[in-house]
This record gives structure tokens, sequence and C-alpha cells, in this order.
């Protein structure tokens, strides 16, 4: 029996959903919004975890759970909880039932797509980074300063640069130009992170556990996922077949962040660079799975079913 | 130059700070959080080869990553009294770039630091506590039964002794490959040592309970324990570790 946590509609987790339907395999919805029907507790004896989830009349057994997807939307969101204020009740018992899902995902037995705690390489791009460079990827010059000379300098040596979030927060890439320039003193206030701007292909590699689906990423956008409003249109996805031992790098890099399915930004350079910008942990697939008809969702479905130790 | 980083009220990085200096350490240098907000100048430098930290604080003081020779970390969080003005999404926008930051360049120091960050804290993995009775399990230590229940309130620090007797807590210091302090049965010394590899901690607090039977129970575990509980065995395990590790590093 799986376990699907997220809200039900969204892309990502309904395509899940139907591939396990398709597979025969029992799935079970953890539904954000309906929080307050859910009952979740875990305990650990012995280096064990169990326990139960009790919704809409019925108790299910942690321990029968042999895989789950948790695509989790920050719960502070929900509709459900719009007007009330952080201390509400309502607010209070739907944090804590995702603070107890969240801690369960990371001694849960089983195929868990993805464990809270390895998720968080995702919170700081450049510690990311540093992780992902011991997998023998590339990376662009990056300048965390709050000097703006030092900004200068980097232009000039670059000729075009981007900055983007530290964090994973309001994490939009832009190309650095004139009118930054022109407040670029602001950033005394705050280190802010500069990269060089890499010419080549976008590609966007989905990792499930072993395999590998790669997209080429056709787009003349800084941030291809902001196409749209960048340069007016949206991007254009092919699906691409990846060398072997670039695809095995792919797959090395998720298992030694400690993920089982990734989203990892790569641009290959005209120089045979091959730049790992970062490793999404919970990859919204489904956009590229339908422009491509790459079997994503299935290949999350065979990986929550498999058999493991 | 070898370097403490601690708040400004962490009397325990205070008494370390002064037990190094008195084993020969030096230069040494001692940094609080609060002066390394308020920085004059922060270059932080990443590409495929190599990694630079560079920061000038607002007295001068320079420190340059590839000069350290070794770090104890004991920060905790960014100050963000600079930015009490702002707007509380300003504010908190400006607390998750300033984290990050400091977890990327904590990390790219290339000498020893202990603690390593991660991006679960700035000093050492801050996990929550039925992770560290799930790690403390499978390291081999005795733990106790722990539950959690969404119909309780959101955990609290030391809430992990809820299933636990009304402990006399013994605190064991793990710090590199020595465990020093509360005088635990030589059985539980491997166990403590693999919790601190298994967690990734250089620097890790173990807390037992002392049961009736006399065993020792699992109860808790930080990567930022209060070294004045090793006394002098603690500051001389530091100082192996840390020239230790700069060995294995070169």
């Amino acid at each position: 029996m799986i376990l699907l946590c997220g809200i039900p509609s969204e892309p990502p987790l309904a395509l899940v959903r139907e591939a396990l339907a398709e597979l025969n395999a029992c799935s079970v919805a953890f539904n954000q919004r309906c929080f307050a029907d859910m009952r979740l507790s875990f305990e650990i004896a012995a280096g064990i975890a169990g326990g139960e989830l009790s919704m809409n009349g019925a108790t299910f057994r942690l321990q029968d759970f042999t895989g789950a997807y948790l695509r989790i939307m920050d719960d502070r969101f929900l509709p459900e909880l719009k007007g009330q204020p952080p201390d509400s009740p309502a607010r209070l018992s739907c944090r804590a039932l995702h603070d107890t899902l969240l801690q369960w995902s990371d001694v849960a037995h089983g195929n868990i797509v993805n464990r809270c705690s390895p998720m968080a390489s995702n919170s700081s791009k450049p510690f990311q980074a540093q992780l992902i460079r011991r997998h023998g990827f590339d990376m662009p010059e990056t300048l965390i300063t709050n000097d703006p000379d030092l900004v200068d300098d980097f232009l000039a040596r670059h000729h075009r640069i981007i900055y983007k979030s530290i964090s994973g927060v309001r994490s939009i890439v832009r190309t650095f130009d004139k009118d930054d320039a022109q407040r670029v003193d602001l950033i005394r206030w705050c280190p802010v992170q500069f990269q060089e701007f890499i010419e080549g292909e976008s590609v966007l590699v989905h990792v499930v556990g072993s395999r590998v689906f790669a997209t080429r990423v056709v787009s003349e956008a800084t941030d291809y996922r902001y196409a749209h409003e960048q340069v007016g249109q949206a991007a254009q996805l092919q699906p691409l077949s990846l060398p072997d031992d670039m695809a095995e790098r792919c797959v090395e890099l998720t298992a030694g962040l400690g993920l089982s399915f990734a989203g990892i930004d790569l641009k290959l350079s005209p120089e045979n660079r091959c730049i790992c910008f970062e490793v999404n942990p919970s990859p919204g697939f489904s956009y590229f799975e339908a422009h491509t008809g790459q079997p994503i969702a299935r290949a999350v479905a065979e990986y929550l079913i498999q058999v493991t130790d | 130059m070898w370097l403490v980083l601690c708040h400004s009220g962490d009397v325990a990085a205070l008494w370390l700070y002064n037990g190094l200096r008195q084993r020969g350490l030096k230069p040494l240098q001692l940094v609080s959080a609060e002066v390394l907000a308020c920085s004059r100048l922060w270059e932080h430098r990443l590409a495929a080869g190599h990694t630079t930290v560079d920061i000038t604080l607002h007295d001068g003081r320079a420190i340059h990553g590839d000069g350290l020779r070794g770090v104890v970390n004991r920060l905790v969080a960014v100050p963000m009294d600079l930015w009490r003005r702002a707007s509380p999404a300003d504010r908190a926008y400006v607390l998750q770039e300033l984290t990050a930051f400091y977890v990327s360049w904590l990390m790219a120091l290339p000498c020893p630091v202990l603690n390593r960050p991660s991006p679960l804290g700035l000093a050492g993995a801050w996990r929550h506590q039925s992770h560290w009775v799930w790690l403390a399990a499978r390291a081999g230590l005795r733990t106790p039964d722990y539950i959690q229940s969404s119909q309780n309130p959101i955990d609290r620090p030391g809430a992990l002794r809820r299933r636990s007797p009304p402990p006399k807590v013994k605190t064991v210091l793990v710090i590199g490959d020595r465990v020093v302090g509360g005088q635990p049965p030589g059985a539980l010394l491997a166990g403590c040592l693999e919790l601190a590899r298994v967690s990734g901690s250089g620097i890790l607090g173990v807390d037992f309970a002392d049961g009736p039977e006399g065993e020792w129970t699992f109860v808790g575990a930080t990567p930022l324990p209060d070294l004045r509980l090793g006394g002098e065995a603690a500051l001389d395990a530091l100082m192996i570790a840390l020239h230790r590790e700069r060995r294995e590093s070169l």
C-alpha cells in the first residue's frame, strides 16, 4: 500500500496516483486540505517506526505503507486556513499534523519519495553546489558579496552575469542589467549571489532511483521556468538521451544527496562543460511529462512499489 | 589563525576559548555572531576548482578562509538586529538568505570546522528528537520507546523525555574520536562514537537517563553541547580533534 501526500488534484500527485492504479497498486491519499479530519501518530521502538493514520473513519497502520510520495505544499498557505491568525487552533492542529508526517518520513521504513531531512540541501544553493561538485559536475563561477565594487569586477570579467537568491526563497534567475547596476549599492545590506552566465543547452534531468529522463529545454529566457514572463514565449521541451557516464553521475548525485527522486538542472556548454545549477528534491515533473511523453510518473510509481529489504 | 565562533552570551564558548588559549593555541580569535553580522565585507567565491571565503569585520579584522587553521563553530542563528525595522516579509526573506549564505561559507572553509554546518543547523544538524532516537537505536544505544502524535502540541526542546522516566541526565561528550564526561559504561562508548559518525557530528553531546538498574538509556543529543561538562578532558580532546582533522585534511 502506498501513501500519497499532498493535494490530490495537483498534477504530479494525480499522475502518480493514476500510474499506481494502472499497476494495480493500492494507494491512500493524505489530502492536506482535509487536515481537520486526520490523525497521525508514530512510535519508534527498538529503532523500528510504526504508527497509525486515521481519516474518513478508516485507520491505517503506517508499517503497512511500503512506499510514500510526499508532494507537500506549505501548510501555512492551505486555502482552509486563509484568514486564520497564526495561533488559531486550526493552524496549530494543521501544523502538528504536518510536523508529525514530516518527522515520520525521516524514520519510516520503505520507499519514501523523498524523506524530509535530505531535501534541505536545496535551502542553500551554494552549499548544495559544493556537494554537487563532489560528483564531478562543473559549476558556474559564483560570487556572493555585499561589495558593489566586486560585482563591477565580476561583470567586467564575465561580460554577462545573473543573480539569484542564495536560499530557496524567491528563486528567480535574472540577468544583471543597467537598472540593477544603478541600485547595486543596496547589496551592502545583505550579500547577494551572482554567477557568470553560461551559454549552452539547458537540460533538466529527472532521476527516479536508477532511472533517468532528460529533457532539452529550448528558450531564450534567463530562467526558462519563467520564459513567458521574461521573453513572452514558453520554453520548448524535447526528450534527450544523455551519454551513459553523465546519466550515471546524475543517479549518483541524487543518491549522494539522500534522494530517490530529483530534478537536476544542467547546462551543456559549447566548450563541453556540464554545469549543474541545482538539484530540486521535489520536482514538478508533470509539465515535462506532458510535453515530452516521458513516463516519469510511471517510474515514480514503480519505484514506490518495488520490494526493498 | 584559529577561530571560535559563538554568540555573545555563550558562556561555554568563552570557557573553551580561554582553555584553548591556555593550551597554546594561537593566534586564536573569538568572533561573536553579533560582530560577524555587522561585517564590512563579505566575499565568498565558488568555482569548479576552488572556493574562497574572505570577511572583513567592522573593526578592520580580516578573516581569510585560506589562512584559518581550525574553527570551533557554535553559531546557532544569524542575528537580525540590523533588520529590526524591516517589514516582516523582508526580514523573513533576509533571514533565509543569510542563513543559506552562512551554511555555505562555513562549509567552504578548508580547515577543520567543529562542527561543520548543515542545512539543518549552522553548527551541525539540529535534528528532530524522533530522528535522534532512531539514529541512536541504529548506533546500538538503548533507546526509550518514542511516540509522537498530531494530537500533541508541536515539540519543544527537551520534550523527547516524554516517555523516559524522570531522568538523572548524564551528558557524554563525543569530541573527534574521544568520549569524555559522564563516565559512561565502557559498552556505550562505541555507540556514542557511532552516533556522532552517522549524524556527521565532530562534536556531539549525548544525554542518557540513568535507570534504577544502572542501565543507561539515550534521551537526547545535541551538536552544541556545553563542553564545560567535560572539563579539562574536553579541552584536551578538542585540541586533538582540531589537529587530527587538520592532518587528515592535508
